[in-house]
């Protein structure tokens, strides 16, 4: 079967509200594929969609090119991590995976091998209720691993992960990607995205913002622009104005030039003779970057929360 | 407290389904009440055969069929007599295919007298059904009494066979005496001037036994016959040389009343004849409570608010925000008690009163009567007992913390002794205990009709007949909701949120 | 259906709460019916007393416990929210339904067929000494005995459509405290409105269409012709009550975002 997920022309609106405003994108195997936006942009309403838990007015969701409804061991074929506290608080961990297991002909064996693969091994048996949430996350995890599917979606999995909790969720979906599997991870804090997502879908109000690889998206926010240090202040800044450069002084020896790559900044002084002692191109963050992305979707504004 | 109280009515007002659920508990006790309006049986009570019984003057429909037999008597008078025997005893029950019972004489079964065999004096406004009166009487097992305008009853000495009823201006005293000698007075009533009907009389109230079984009670029984013979009769002040005259007093009542009849040989009256002076009991008949019966809905809609009120509370760890805001918790409960009661008492204010008023619309006067005062005390009544049994719920959801149990347990608490007792599947003695226990006492509230010593019935709750008084059942319930509500402030206190 | 059948399993006897609600409605209605069987007596022959249904008195109480446990089976999955990893697991609504269904038909019948024996056995040890004797003629109660068996297995089958009922409205409102107010609200309605209406036709057909009364039907044994409705075509009402509700409960299920 094929690794994807593909979603197309979500529409969903919850009386006058509308949740999903024509959603539309596809996810590709072997690569983790970051599925972000503010609160309330259509994420978890799009999962539950996949999952077929939800009706849509319109539009298509296919996991592997086949609705969600028409799979008969749906754990097989997509994993799904949504709400980590929805389990029974007086089942125990094992049991919780146990039953799901049954429900797609998996034996008791499996549910001990994803155990120990999320770390659960040793509280397996103990009382679901008592777990912490990073506890329940890597529960939720070993369950959307139970059937070895190639397409797993998790809803904010880092929700309630200590640092060293969020290592480890980080590794493990890198791991997960590099097997071959497809991998939607929904979040909305970009940074805990870092160094994880190869593909990025910004979404807000109910559709797609942006659909682009990482590496590009960062790319692009990032613009021309260079962090100069020299003695040298006056002569610098007349010799790379001369070529066309906006140069703004920031501290009492530190420009930042923008315009200008930073190979040209170079070749400028150095034909001009100016001395400088430390030039940086400036590279923006994951979050710069999107939240240049969302500036116009963004939903909840913090102003009109604060008010 | 106000604050906590202001807090809680908000976390109530501001969940939409549980005012819908408000809004159903209310419209689904004035759907009972249509229910029970249009599914009366004129057939069964309904207005032609309430209409036709006279009536007391207070109200109350009543008996009054008798044989006498009397003299005019104009003013101030006294009359004695001696009753040297009274027998009151059943007829064979018709056998079926059999329309009407066999000629009086000859038919008679046991020996057994009727308890509430009467025979003795009677001073009566006119020989019209429902006519004040006053009696003095013996009985067939319970002594001499004396009695007036059919509702009144007073106890006199057991074992005196001698009576004397003296009128004096608008008064009427009656006095009782083993020996013809010395006399006891029993008692007097009031009784209007004028022209009235003075004399001696019989009556026994038809043969009654009651078998309960499942699913229903029967009445077994027919007619009875009392037979009474008198002596020493005198009668001063009556009307000079009239000689007495035998009246059936309310012949036509029952068509399978035995005649009635009275010989005279010398000083000595017999007189034979059926028929009872005594208030009816609401029995079988249609009776107002019923329109109110949509309370057990109610109370099981608002039972579910009552329990979801705390119960979600836990379900979303919002009880812990709740104990932060608020850290005793014994308050946080007595505010949602109080916000629940207040409310639930509210609502069922509205629907009692609505179910009430839109029953008598559609069925109109076509029950037993209640008066004003009785009428309130029920709507009132089921008011409170639908608010307290809500916060009874409130008290078990926050003991069980499980919604469903702690819904299943009201309900089963509240309604399944009542449709034990009142279904009659238990017998009368165990449905009795039961309805003294159990918080479905408290529906007593709800009965209209009362009890009537004088007058043997099977005041069973399968006829509508609670064994405590209104307020003493709605004090068991109340009881019951303390006991919980206590139970519920010390978990409280000693668990975890 | 195997496999879910397999996993609604798995679920039912990993959490202790249904064990209990099995327990508890076994001995309820054992202990209902005993008591009752003590309270209730025969001074003469011809005392017109339906032992087995005495005897079966039990089974009122008991379906209020069968029906917290057949709510609870769908209400507990979405207090906890668990029911979107379960249709994830299973999304076929019918199939999940189904696996329901079986378990909870199960369930309920192990907690019935015991605590109908336990019925049986306490009326057959007490009611001899409450006059139920052959000299009044009652023989005693004997499963052999075609009514006293239609009784007895009847009511172990009035307690499995009870709890089918209560499934079905479970999955149609989705909350376990509000199902077990309408479950109990709809099979303790019909007595209260059959003491209220006096219209004989009115009372007749409510006895015929009203869920409990038309199913506890099943429990009589004597004076059958005059019974508003047969046992047989009674308990019939009562399954057609429970699938009813568990269609609604199905189609809502379908239509209904989880």
């Amino acid at each position: 079967m094929e690794a994807t997920i593909e979603v197309n022309g979500l529409r969903k609106a919850y009386g006058s509200t509308v949740a999903l405003d024509g959603m539309t994108f596809t996810v590709t195997p072997g690569r983790v594929t970051a599925f972000v936006g503010p609160n309330g942009a259509g994420k978890s309403t799009t999962m539950r969609v996949v999952l077929g838990l939800d009706r849509v007015d319109a539009g298509t969701a296919l996991v592997g090119g086949r609705p969600y409804r028409s799979l008969r061991t749906p754990l097989k074929h997509v994993g799904a991590l949504l709400d980590a506290s929805a389990l029974h608080p007086a089942r125990s961990g094992r049991d919780h995976l146990l039953w799901q297991a049954h429900s797609q002909g998996l034996r008791g064996q499996r549910v001990d091998e994803v155990l120990t693969l999320t770390g659960l091994a040793d509280v397996g048996r103990r009382r679901a209720g008592g777990y912490s949430l990073g506890m329940r996350q890597r529960l939720g995890v070993a369950g959307a691993l139970l059937g070895d599917p190639p397409v797993l979606m998790l809803d904010e999995p880092f929700n309630g992960l200590d640092p060293e909790g969020i290592r480890w969720m980080r590794g493990f979906l890198r791991a997960l990607a590099a097997e071959g599997r497809a991998v939607l991870v929904s979040s909305h804090l970009m940074s805990e995205l870092q160094d994880t997502a190869g593909h990025l879908v910004v979404v807000g109000r109910g559709k797609v913002v942006a659909d682009t690889s990482v590496a590009d998206l960062i790319a692009a926010a990032s613009s021309d622009r260079v962090t100069l240090r020299t003695a040298a202040r006056t002569e610098a800044m007349t010799a790379l104005a001369r070529v066309g450069a906006t140069v703004a002084v920031t501290e009492r020896d530190t420009l930042t030039v923008d315009g200008l790559s930073a190979d040209r900044v170079v070749t400028v002084l150095s034909e001009a003779g100016v001395p400088f002692s430390e030039i940086a191109a400036h590279r923006a963050t994951l979050e710069e970057a999107y939240m240049e992305l969302t500036r116009d979707a963004v939903e909840f504004r913090a102003t009109e929360v604060s008010r | 407290m106000i604050g906590l109280v202001r807090a809680e009515l908000t976390k109530f007002r501001s969940v939409r389904g549980w005012l819908v659920g408000c809004g159903i508990a209310a419209v689904l006790m004035v759907l009972l009440a249509v229910v029970a309006a249009a599914g009366t049986d004129a057939r069964v009570g309904g207005p032609r055969a309430r209409g036709a019984l006279p009536h007391s003057s207070d109200g109350t429909p009543v008996f009054d069929g008798f044989t006498f037999v009397q003299r005019p008597l104009d003013g101030d008078g006294t009359l004695t007599v001696r009753v040297a025997s009274l027998s009151g005893v059943a007829l064979r029950p018709p056998t079926p295919g059999d329309t009407a019972p066999e000629a009086p004489s000859g038919s008679e079964e046991e020996a057994t007298t009727e308890p509430w065999a009467k025979a003795g004096l009677i001073i009566k406004a006119g020989t019209t059904p429902g006519s004040p009166y006053t009696a003095v009487m013996v009985t067939g097992s319970h002594g001499v009494r004396m009695q007036h305008d059919f509702v009144h009853d007073v106890a006199g000495p057991v074992d005196a066979r001698w009576l004397r009823l003296v009128r004096t201006g608008g008064t009427v005293t009656a006095y009782a005496s083993t020996d013809g000698a010395a006399w006891t007075r029993v008692g007097s009533a009031p009784l209007a001037t004028g022209a009235v009907s003075a004399g001696i009389f019989v009556a026994t109230p038809p043969h009654q036994e009651y078998e309960q079984f499942l699913g229903g009670t029967s009445v077994v029984g027919g007619g009875a016959i009392a037979t009474g013979t008198f002596d020493n009769l005198s009668a001063a002040g009556t009307g000079p040389g009239g000689d007495w005259t035998m009246v059936s007093v309310g012949a036509d009542d029952s068509p399978n009343r035995p005649e009635s009849t009275s010989t005279r040989e010398g000083d000595t009256f017999v007189l034979r004849g059926a028929g009872d002076i005594a208030p009816i009991d609401g029995g079988a008949g249609p009776k107002q409570e019923q329109l109110l019966s949509g309370g057990f809905l109610a109370l099981t809609v608002l039972a579910v608010l009552g329990v979801l009120f705390v119960t979600t509370e836990y379900r979303r760890g919002l009880v812990r925000t709740t104990f932060a805001a608020t850290p005793s918790r014994v308050r946080v409960l007595a505010a949602k008690a109080v916000v629940l009661g207040a409310v639930t008492f509210a609502v069922g204010l509205v629907a009692a009163t609505a179910a009430l008023l839109v029953g008598t619309a559609i069925r109109g006067a076509n029950h037993y009567p209640a008066d004003a005062l009785t009428q309130v005390r029920i709507v009132v009544g089921t008011a409170a007992l639908i608010a307290v049994a809500t916060v009874l719920a409130l008290a078990i959801g926050t003991i069980l913390r499980r919604g469903a149990g702690a819904v299943a347990a009201v309900v089963v608490l509240i309604t399944l002794p009542y449709i034990l007792s009142a279904a009659a599947v238990l017998p009368a003695a165990t449905a009795d205990w039961v309805l003294r226990i159990t918080p479905a006492a408290a529906f007593a509230v709800q009965q209209t009709v009362p009890e009537w010593p004088q007058v043997d019935q099977a005041y069973t709750p399968a006829f509508g007949f609670f064994p405590l008084p209104a307020w003493g059942g709605f004090a068991v319930l109340c009881c019951w909701t303390a006991v919980a509500l206590v139970v519920a402030a010390a978990l409280l206190r000693r668990r975890d949120a | 259906m195997s496999t879910a059948l397999y996993a609604e399993w798995t679920k039912l006897r990993t959490v202790a709460g249904p064990f209990w609600l099995v327990a508890l409605a076994a001995v309820l209605t054992t202990a209902l019916s005993a008591v009752t069987a003590r309270a209730v007596s025969c001074a003469a022959a011809g005392c017109g007393v339906d032992a087995p249904l005495i005897a079966l008195t039990g089974v009122q109480l008991g379906q209020a416990v069968v029906a917290v446990l057949a709510v609870m089976v769908v209400g507990d999955e979405y207090r906890t929210g668990m029911i979107r990893t379960t249709l994830a697991a299973t999304p076929s609504r019918a199939v999940l339904l189904g696996a329901k269904s079986v378990v909870v038909a199960g369930a309920t019948l192990a907690a019935a067929v015991p605590g109908v024996l336990g019925a049986w056995l306490a009326a057959r040890l007490i009611m001899p000494g409450r006059g139920f004797t052959a000299e009044h003629g009652y023989a005693p109660l004997s499963l052999t005995d075609g009514g006293t068996l239609r009784a007895f297995a009847g009511s172990a089958l009035y307690l499995t459509l009870v709890a089918l009922l209560s499934l079905g409205i479970a999955a149609a409102v989705r909350d376990a405290p509000t199902g077990v107010g309408v479950v109990l609200g709809l099979l303790y309605l019909a007595p209260i409105l059959a003491a209220v209406v006096s219209d004989p036709d009115w009372e007749r057909r409510l006895h015929q269409i009203m869920p409990s009364d038309a199913g506890a039907a099943i429990q009589h044994t004597i004076d059958l012709p005059s019974l508003p409705i047969g046992p047989w075509p009674g308990l019939g009402v009562l399954a057609l009550w429970s699938a009813g509700a568990l269609v609604l409960g199905g189609l809502l299920l379908r239509l209904r975002d989880a």
